[in-house]
């Protein structure tokens, strides 16, 4: 008995030394604009039983021996670690900043596998475009913000100064563009309106090159650009910006969103103008290109979405938007795009392992003329979407998920390219299921099959994935096949329209759908803050659907084309450092093959480069940011034939490659308070004729931005760095 | 929220809000040639479908008539001034460009410097006939008279695709054979679908001298 007592008494006397000899090591764990990180770690290396998780204040608390000391590491998926070491002499509260990581790998992805994962675990390559680089390149337009970013990806003008897409040999109608996973209805020469993508308020942009069908269907032949919008973090934010820049550029733009209770919301509005470009201006040049004015043009777009998550597993969301475009064509002629856009979805978790999607979604693309002589706005173009979808993902052992959903969408169209200003309707459907198999950790294999069809093209399509990815070390190699295809579109089989009173060009309701068969081979290095990436492409494009010359009807008719082949390489090498340098360069080369006597011959340029060099650095109260970055075109020559009316005579035309350099100096001068001051075409490039694939550029440009987050001046700064 | 957003956009299977849209000219409705007259102010407007490359539209202002025949085929008995797509011509008369932005603002007839009225030419390269090749840079032009004066009624600058089209806003004194005026503007060169060719012409006849 008396052993027992003696034995209690000495533990209780080891765990009286202990606790007194303890000492509260807290703090909080912060992103390098000082918002609290909900959910961080912070370990201690000396003492591995000691681990505290921050609370949504980002706070944490930790005790440790009263001697000695200890090396505290924060972590957090995403950014970089953060360590610091306490002795004893420590006091006060310790704070961890921590940067954000732009290698990104850490980054959940949804586009490759419409189901989300891993960056680095995503077995089709996914390039990311992050926040913060949305913001560095100050872009209104996406075309700006992609050229910026990537390689082999060109816009440019066609016909009367209409936006034309080209990414790696594939033009705008292969190319499917989503915003939060919608698709965008209407479209003028083939592309999408790309001034409808508002680059304020996006969360990340999603590239996966190459063949997607097996999860989007049509369209989805080169590539899928997602643009996923960012929600509500904050119980309540607002944000005023504003941009002014050459040619009396103006962009102003504020954001609204709140996050309370099981509400969040986002309104955004955004306006933009600019006047017209003399190209002209200061040249001796009598022709100074294909064009000698860039019209000038205003939009207004408006955006609000609601989320409602009634239950913990349950989350509704609501959204509607309103855009507007109008460009001064003429004095006497502006032209008028509108969107109106909304829907509603849901998303259920009956179980850890399952969720569901199921979703509707509006569309409405409207083209109107606005007659300024008889003050009169008529509508020739409305093209009006319904989609319903959903999507079901099952989680098997923890690892493999199924993935399988189906569409329907009806697709109404009205067209000033049509007999009479008539419409047509298309009902379309697919089904679709997916296999995310993941037996080891290093290996994984996804498999898709995809079903579509369509009503008025008389259309039933199957496309197929298959997907590996293997992880060694530091390096992981992907490789794929994958089909693509596109369908024909109520414009291309019923068109009937007289091209400016000279011919016609009719529509072809024979018309078989482009497919493609696309294969891939990445291999991806990463160590440290570094990372490359070498792909390897190769399509086969069956049918690719074009307009050609009918000398029996006397004017033009959409056709397929005979089977041609784009490969290429796209490789990419970035590196980001504590100090806050960073850099990224990328490369791609495109080689298409078209057989010469085709009515459309390839004009891609075959080498492209971009480059990024920043330095961005937050301290207390300050924080700056310098970012040089540049593109670099080829030049092409290509073979145009001499007739229109005839694919024999050919020339040989080159178009001039170049190269545009934009300084960029961002300053958080105080709290939500930051500034912006660029100069673009750095060098003054200007073109000595602006063909339609030249840069609308009349030498160097400079502008100026400011953007006031007004909720980050209200809010109660935390902790106390050491 | 969901409720009527639902119901809004479940009932509107071909498009929503159509009514923020001018209705467009319904088929067969339009009036062509004189589609209106004020017998008080000696106005009226002349409405002109010149799409056709093929095409002269005679106007007699007179007897308020718009007759069209073919390129080449004889001009009516009767006739003022003529019109192929942008291009004009008159029936022996005289054209001076005043600087009005309406038929009230014009000066007096005799305050008109004689040689501010240009007369007819014979051209050989204006008036286009045949456009069917022009994309393989071929037009085909007919041989007739022209009023480089009036024609200027519409710039078209086609040293940029596509061309940009600005109406002169101006007033075209017309100075008829018999010795009468009739004042003329072009109001309008596109119908409602924005197609070019479809041409409204104001005019006063006669100009009290």
């Amino acid at each position: 008995m008396m052993k027992r007592v003696l034995f209690f008494l000495l533990f209780c006397l080891f765990i009286a030394n202990d606790i007194l000899a303890q000492r509260k090591v807290s703090g909080v764990v912060t992103d390098d604009h000082d918002e609290p990180l909900a959910g961080a770690l912070v370990k201690v290396k000396e003492h591995r039983t000691s681990v505290a998780v921050t609370d949504a204040d980002g706070h944490y608390e930790l005790r440790l021996p009263a001697d000695g000391r200890y090396t505290l590491t924060a972590t957090y998926i995403g950014y970089f670690d953060a360590t610091k070491v306490v002795d004893g002499s420590h006091k006060g509260t310790l704070k961890f900043r921590l940067r954000e990581n732009m290698m990104t790998l850490n980054q959940v992805v949804v586009t490759g596998t419409r189901t989300p994962k891993l960056l680095k675990d995503a077995p089709i390559v996914t390039r990311v475009i992050s926040e913060q680089d949305v913001k560095r390149a100050d872009a209104t337009h996406i075309g700006d913000l992609l050229q910026t970013e990537l390689p082999g990806i060109e816009f440019s003008y066609s016909m009367n100064q209409q936006t034309s897409l080209n990414m790696s040999g594939f033009g705008g109608n292969s190319v499917l563009f989503l915003v939060d996973g919608e698709r965008l209805a209407g479209e003028t020469l083939d592309n999408v309106d790309y001034s409808r993508l508002n680059m304020d308020n996006v969360q990340r942009i999603e590239i996966v090159k190459g063949a997607a069908s097996s999860l989007y269907g049509s369209n989805a032949v080169g590539g899928v650009v997602n643009i996923i919008s960012r929600e509500s973090q904050e119980p309540w934010s607002v944000n005023l910006n504003g941009r002014y820049g050459a040619h009396n550029e103006q962009r102003y733009g504020g954001s609204v969103g709140f996050n309370l209770g099981r509400f969040n919301s986002v309104t955004n509005v955004q306006r933009t103008s600019i006047d017209a470009i003399d190209l002209s201006k200061g040249t001796s040049n009598a022709e100074v290109g294909d064009y000698s004015t860039i019209y000038g043009h205003s939009t207004l777009n408006v955006k609000e979405r609601l989320i409602f998550s009634a239950m913990d597993n349950l989350k509704l969301t609501a959204r509607a938007g309103y855009f507007f475009r109008e460009r001064n064509s003429s004095e006497t002629l502006k032209d008028r795009y509108r969107s109106f856009t909304g829907g509603v979805k849901g998303n259920y978790s009956p179980t850890a392992n399952d969720d569901v999607e199921l979703s509707y979604a509006f569309d409405q693309y409207d083209k109107s003329d606005y007659l300024v002589p008889t003050d009169r706005d008529v509508r020739d173009y409305s093209n009006v979407q319904h989609n319903v979808r959903t999507l079901y993902n099952h989680t098997f052992a923890g690892k493999h998920v199924l993935t399988a959903g189906g569409d329907y969408m009806r697709d109404y169209l009205m067209s000033y390219q049509f007999e009479d200003n008539g419409s047509y309707t298309q009902h379309t459907a697919d089904a679709f299921a997916q296999f995310d198999w993941n037996p080891y950790k290093k290996f994984n294999l996804i498999a898709g099959l995809r079903f579509d069809w369509f009503s008025e093209a008389k259309l039933s399509h199957l496309s197929p994935k298959l997907g590996l990815m293997y992880k060694l070390k530091n390096c992981s190699l992907r490789g794929s096949y994958a089909g693509g295809f596109r369908a024909p579109t109520l414009k291309e089989m019923y068109m009937n329209f007289y091209m400016g009173n000279i011919f016609m060009i009719y529509g072809n309701p024979d018309l078989n759908p482009e497919s493609s068969h696309n294969f891939s081979l990445s291999a991806e290095y990463m160590k440290g803050q570094h990372n490359v990436t070498v792909t390897g492409f190769y399509n086969i494009v069956d049918d690719r659907i074009t307009t050609a010359w009918n000398q029996a009807l006397g004017g033009q008719v959409y056709t397929n084309m005979s089977r041609l082949q784009v490969a290429g390489v796209d490789a990419s090498a970035s590196g980001r450092y504590s100090s806050g340098l960073s850099w990224r360069l990328s490369y791609a080369y495109t080689y298409e093959h078209i057989k010469k006597g085709e009515p459309m011959l390839s004009s891609t340029r075959p080498h492209t480069a971009t480059a990024r060099l920043a330095y961005d650095k937050d301290w207390k109260n300050y924080g700056l940011g310098v970012t040089l970055s540049g593109r670099w075109l080829s030049k092409v020559t290509t073979d145009v034939y001499t007739e229109i009316t005839s694919y024999e005579q050919t020339e040989r035309q080159t178009y001039p490659g170049y190269t545009i350099w934009k300084l960029s100096l961002s300053q958080r001068i105080w709290r939500g308070l930051n500034v912006t001051l660029a100069v673009d075409n750095l060098f003054n490039y200007r073109p000595d004729y602006y063909y339609s694939n030249s840069p609308s550029t009349t030498g160097t440009t400079g502008s100026v931005g400011l953007s006031v987050d007004i909720d980050r001046m209200f809010k109660k700064r935390t902790g106390k760095q050491i | 929220m969901w409720g009527v957003m639902i119901t809004l956009l479940l009932s509107a299977c071909n498009g929503i809000l159509e009514d923020i849209y001018d209705a467009p000219q319904p088929k067969g409705t339009q009036i062509y040639g004189f589609a209106s007259m004020d017998d008080k102010t000696h106005t009226g407007r002349i409405y002109i479908d010149a799409t056709d490359y093929t095409e002269w539209h005679y106007i007699d202002l007179h007897d308020k008539r718009v007759t069209t025949a073919a390129v080449d085929a004889t001009s009516p008995e009767n006739w003022d001034f003529a019109i192929h797509r942008y291009d004009a011509k008159t029936n022996g008369g005289a054209i001076a460009e005043i600087d009005a932005k309406d038929f009230g603002s014009m000066p007096a007839v005799g305050s008109i410097p004689e040689e501010s009225f240009v007369t007819d030419e014979w051209t050989t390269n204006k008036i286009m006939v045949d456009m069917s090749q022009m994309m393989d840079g071929i037009i085909r032009y007919a041989e007739d008279w022209y009023n480089p004066c009036l024609s200027r009624w519409l710039h078209v600058d086609t040293s940029t695709m596509p061309p940009v089209y600005t109406l002169s806003g101006k007033t075209y004194l017309l100075r008829l054979s018999d010795g009468a005026y009739a004042a003329l503007r072009l109001a309008n060169f596109m119908n409602d679908a924005a197609v070019k060719g479809f041409m409204t012409i104001d005019y006063q006849y006669p100009v009290q001298p």
